[in-house]
């Protein structure tokens, strides 16, 4: 399923510590890089609920979430908006 | 004759491990040490590629412990087995990954900053009583109970008796972190662990028939959706209890040491309070409550060069880690602004602490109620003493005087 709002992921690899929660709990947005830290694969594969639901699962707060069209943040970091 | 000590509880070893660790790692950063049995692992890359590698690396420490013991030994300390193998801490995937979605969602930045104003009520209500007294155990009369009292409170459990809690933990204790000198060590963390069964059994009946809003009834109820087994729900309440007090005590407890030793540092967090995030992750850095985990090969590995075979253990050492001058500036130093401050007190990779933000939580709440409330205290004898222990960095006592 695929979500109606655009939304833009960002990941923090200097946050992210490779816990996997994320691709746990929205395995068709994000994956493991070479490096095993998150990365983004496909930001409108999974529904906007389960998205935010594997960012504010991150345990370091790596992850961003913003409404792509208006930047406005979703989740994360309030200083994420650049 | 090694340039360095092999022997991993040495007293000097024990009372400056920071030393000891670096010396370790200018001498080998991947070490076979002969005596322990195992690699010791002390640079930081080396560090976070074990971590991060969980096909290479397990963390089923019963497992192999059951390999070690004759059949005798592994009725005899059942109890252990029966409990800790259901510990997430030593499982891997997939169970690993099933637990950890289960208890994520309590734990999570944004749901630990809920209980905020409770961890600070209940850091101001322990300084109420401490301050005018002049003198204080930091370890006995604060930084146990603090973690502790907010763990009860999370679980849905508050009167359950903290002082017999802490008696069975630290018996359990003895066989957790890896205190070699005790003979009895199975014996007793057998005890320690049977007794905390005992007493938690009733308390997670008594929310299976009264559910309430609260980390118990989240596990019943997860046992009820077929998530977690009932052996899992009773051995994960001895872990949240156990793990959810020890480790953050010597947290307090260390940084509250580090704090007091840099007087400056410490009137610098009482004029700037806004510090407080990053004073304390560079106290996890400096000196914190966990200085190495273990893991056991899995299948042949590359780790610095050195190929570490099926079935080896290796030591890897958070503290060793956080003070490599390859990823810290002038490592020794404590700097409580700090940045980046990327490092392992809480491991990396899928066994990052779950209990991470409560910890950064409570730890934050407590250094700011210290420093705003006491003047820098001085420590108050002659030798301070530290349970021998290979994995935690824990204080007997930390007496002081203010």
């Amino acid at each position: 399923m695929s979500t109606s709002q655009r939304l833009r992921i960002t990941v923090d690899l200097n946050k992210c510590v490779g816990s996997t929660i994320c691709v746990q709990l929205s395995p068709s947005v994000f994956a493991l890089n070479d490096q095993r830290q998150s990365s983004v694969v496909d930001p409108t594969n999974d529904t906007a609920a389960n998205i935010l639901e594997a960012a504010e699962g991150c345990p370091l707060a790596a992850i961003v979430v913003q409404d792509a069209e208006t930047g406005q943040v979703l989740f994360g970091a309030k200083d994420a908006a650049v | 004759m090694p340039l360095v000590t092999d022997d991993l509880m040495a007293p000097d070893v024990m009372t400056d491990p920071h030393s000891y660790y670096r010396q370790m790692r200018e001498l080998d950063p991947v070490f076979f040490n002969e005596r322990w049995g195992g690699w010791m692992l002390t640079g930081y890359d080396d560090v976070v590629q074990v971590l991060r590698d969980p096909d290479g690396f397990s963390s089923d420490r019963m497992r192999f412990l059951a390999r070690e013991l004759s059949e005798a030994d592994r009725q005899r300390f059942a109890p252990i087995f029966d409990v800790l193998s259901q510990w997430i801490v030593f499982r891997d995937p997939p169970d690993h990954t099933r637990l950890r979605i289960v208890l994520n969602k309590a734990f999570t930045p944004k749901a630990v900053e809920r209980y905020r104003p409770r961890v600070r009520a209940i850091v101001g209500d322990l300084l109420g009583e401490i301050e005018g007294k002049g003198r204080m155990d930091v370890v006995r009369d604060f930084a146990y109970l603090v973690p502790l009292t907010v763990i009860l409170g999370l679980m849905g459990a508050p009167d359950l008796d903290r002082d017999l809690i802490k008696q069975w933990s630290e018996q359990l204790g003895v066989f957790f972190f890896l205190r070699a000198d005790e003979p009895r060590r199975r014996e007793i963390a057998c005890e320690g662990v049977t007794s905390l069964v005992e007493y938690l059994t009733p308390i997670v009946e008594e929310k299976r028939a009264h559910p309430a809003d609260d980390l118990l009834t989240a596990l019943v109820a997860a046992q009820e959706r077929g998530e977690l087994s009932e052996q899992e729900v009773i051995a994960t309440c001895v872990l949240l209890v156990f793990g959810g007090h020890e480790t953050t005590m010597n947290l307090i407890a260390n940084g509250t040491l580090a704090l007091l030793r840099h007087p400056d540092h410490w009137e610098r967090l009482k004029q700037q309070p806004a510090l407080i995030e990053s004073a304390v992750e560079e106290l996890l850095r400096y000196d914190g409550p966990v200085k190495a985990t273990v893991r056991w090969v899995k299948h042949d590995v590359t780790v610095g060069g050195k190929t570490l075979r099926d079935g080896d253990r290796a030591l890897v050492v958070l503290s060793a880690a956080n003070r490599d001058p390859q990823q810290f500036t002038d490592p020794d130093r404590l700097e409580l602004t700090r940045s980046p401050n990327p490092h392992v007190a809480f491991a990396h990779g899928i066994h990052v602490c779950l209990g991470a933000s409560l910890a950064r939580m409570e730890a934050q709440e407590a250094f700011l109620g210290l420093t705003q409330r006491l003047p820098v205290p001085v420590v108050a004898t002659d030798e301070l003493e530290y349970h021998p222990a290979v994995v935690s960095r824990a204080l007997k006592a930390l007496p002081v005087e203010f």
